[in-house]
């Protein structure tokens, strides 16, 4: 190490050392090199590792360069520092010079693989070339993806499963969750397991304040205090809300009303095998993925328009493809209830109703967009589909790949960013594989109709009546 | 984006606690970042 730092030093450059050790290890390894002037630095949270594009060994099999991946490995890495920092994080050697050129990039492939010193020597030489990189994931990986997408992604099973995400994810810019989330307040609905959980998390550890709204204390307690625990972020907190239930809607919606609202999403899902009908006479999935969820947006309409970069984001279900927007019987009066069928339905019915608060926002600085994560192994589908989930366990996405397109959406740049529009995997995707579930104007009408009635809202022409004044 | 841009904005701290922002590493002259997987 001496001798190389000499020979950097020689061409007329510097050496700097990052670890992803603490600083004990990283003082005491200085000292055992005897190089008390070498500039050390220490990244335990491996921000810049996850900047440079550096891989991670472990999970490199399965699904090349997954930031939720390395989210979930860091937390093990985290229990891991104690002892070396992680072990599982790759290495890699970059030269940079004044004009932020590169000129030279390693990235480790495995344990061992080291950059040769004398590739490092000529990238120091004022006549080396500056080295160009597009995307960690190669140029040519990136094509076959593409191209295989094209061919799978009309199947469904190939895209929404987990090779779908490891394809789709060649295409993903790691730059994107490079983000500060530190100013950012952020709503998650359902945030004490599965998808909620994991975007909880990876917003915490993105620096963001988060807020979890749960309908049970105890989880909801337990999932604030292991995020807190996971990522370091004490600003994780937790508001116990049952999005079923209109008044507590009211309740919460506007306590958290008085503080700007940055980001707002709504996770929290049920797929009851019975009809279940809630206290103001709502069907329960009707109730928490659509009445609910709308009434909380009305009410936080004013805290997210005093955000510079207010977003609402939908997460709804592939499920949805299979059904028309269909305002007859959204309460299951008049059929035999069919729980998937009827999850189907609300969900088709939170697409369309994010493209209509999408208008509704239009003159704002807020967007709204919905998204599918996927096929994901959570705890709802384990106990409501538990057929589903024996057939598909080998293929599903893990909660936290499943939450990757909620993250991103609250995190991406808003130029990125089409509000109205449903994402799925980091892109914009279209809301019909199927002719006939195409929804008229008088569909949305109806619908918009539907929910503002479900949560009591006045009318429009009783409304009116009232700006008029009663006529006496 | 470069690599240099991605990383500019990012502070770390040396192991006497210093804080040192990347981008001041390569403001002089040239610099071989070396990503470690541990120390040691």
């Amino acid at each position: 190490m001496r001798d190389r730092l000499l020979e950097i030093r020689a061409a007329g450059a510097d050496l700097a050392v990052i670890g992803n050790g603490n600083a004990t290890f990283a003082s005491a390894f200085r000292e055992d090199l005897g190089l008390q002037d070498l500039m050390l630095l220490v990244d335990p949270p491996l921000r810049s590792y996850r900047a440079a594009g550096l891989r991670r060994g472990r999970s490199e099999v399965l699904s090349p360069r997954l930031p939720t991946n390395a989210l979930r490995a860091l937390r093990q890495g985290f229990r891991q520092s104690a002892v070396q920092g992680d072990a599982f994080q790759l290495g890699g050697v970059f030269v940079i010079r004044p004009t932020g050129e590169l000129t030279y990039s390693h990235r480790s492939r495995e344990a061992g693989d080291h950059a040769p010193i004398e590739d490092v020597l000529a990238a120091l030489r004022p006549s080396a070339p500056e080295v160009v990189e597009t995307q960690p994931a190669s140029a040519f990986a990136r094509r076959i993806g593409s191209a295989l997408s094209r061919v799978l992604d009309p199947t469904i099973v190939f895209s929404f499963d987990r090779g779908g995400f490891a394809r789709h994810a060649l295409g993903f810019d790691p730059a994107d969750l490079d983000g500060e989330l530190g100013d950012r307040r952020c709503l998650v609905t359902g945030a004490n397991s599965g998808i909620g959980f994991e975007t909880a998390l990876a917003l915490a550890d993105l620096g963001a304040e988060v807020v979890l709204l749960c309908r049970s204390a105890e989880r909801g307690a337990a999932a604030r205090d292991a995020i807190r625990e996971q990522t370091g972020n004490r600003r994780v907190s937790l508001e116990v809300l049952d999005v079923s239930s209109l008044l507590a809607v009211r309740e919460v919606g506007a306590k958290l009303a008085s503080e700007r609202v940055d980001v707002l999403i709504h996770n929290a899902g049920v797929l009851p095998d019975e009809r279940t009908e809630t206290s103001d006479g709502l069907e329960l999935g009707f109730a928490t993925h659509v009445a609910g969820p709308h009434l909380l947006t009305k009410l936080l309409r004013p805290a997210l328009e005093r955000s510079d970069d207010g977003r609402v984001v939908w997460v709804s279900s592939g499920g949805m493809y299979t059904r028309r927007l269909s305002t007859d019987d959204p309460q299951w009066k008049q059929r035999r209830y069919d729980g998937v069928l009827a999850y189907a339905e609300t969900k088709r019915m939170q697409v369309v109703l994010s493209e209509l608060w999408a208008r509704e926002f239009a003159d704002t600085r807020v967007g709204v967009v919905a998204m599918h994560p996927g096929w994901a192994d959570t705890p709802a589908v384990a106990s409501s589909l538990p057929r589903f989930r024996r057939i598909t366990a080998a293929i599903l996405r893990t909660p936290a790949e499943g939450a990757d397109t909620v993250v991103w959406l609250a995190t991406v740049a808003r130029e990125k960013l089409e509000s109205g529009r449903f994402y799925f995997d980091r892109s914009a995707r279209r809301t019909h594989f199927l002719p006939q579930t195409r929804e008229s104007d008088a569909d949305r009408s109806a619908l918009w109709a539907l929910v503002e009635r479900a949560v009591g809202a006045p009318s429009p022409r009783r409304a009116a009546r009232r700006t008029r004044g009663s006529p006496s | 984006m470069r690599v240099s841009t991605r990383l500019a904005g990012i502070t770390l701290q040396s192991p006497d606690g210093e804080r040192v922002a990347l981008n001041s590493l390569w403001e002089q002259r040239p610099v071989v970042l070396a990503f470690v997987r541990h120390f040691g």
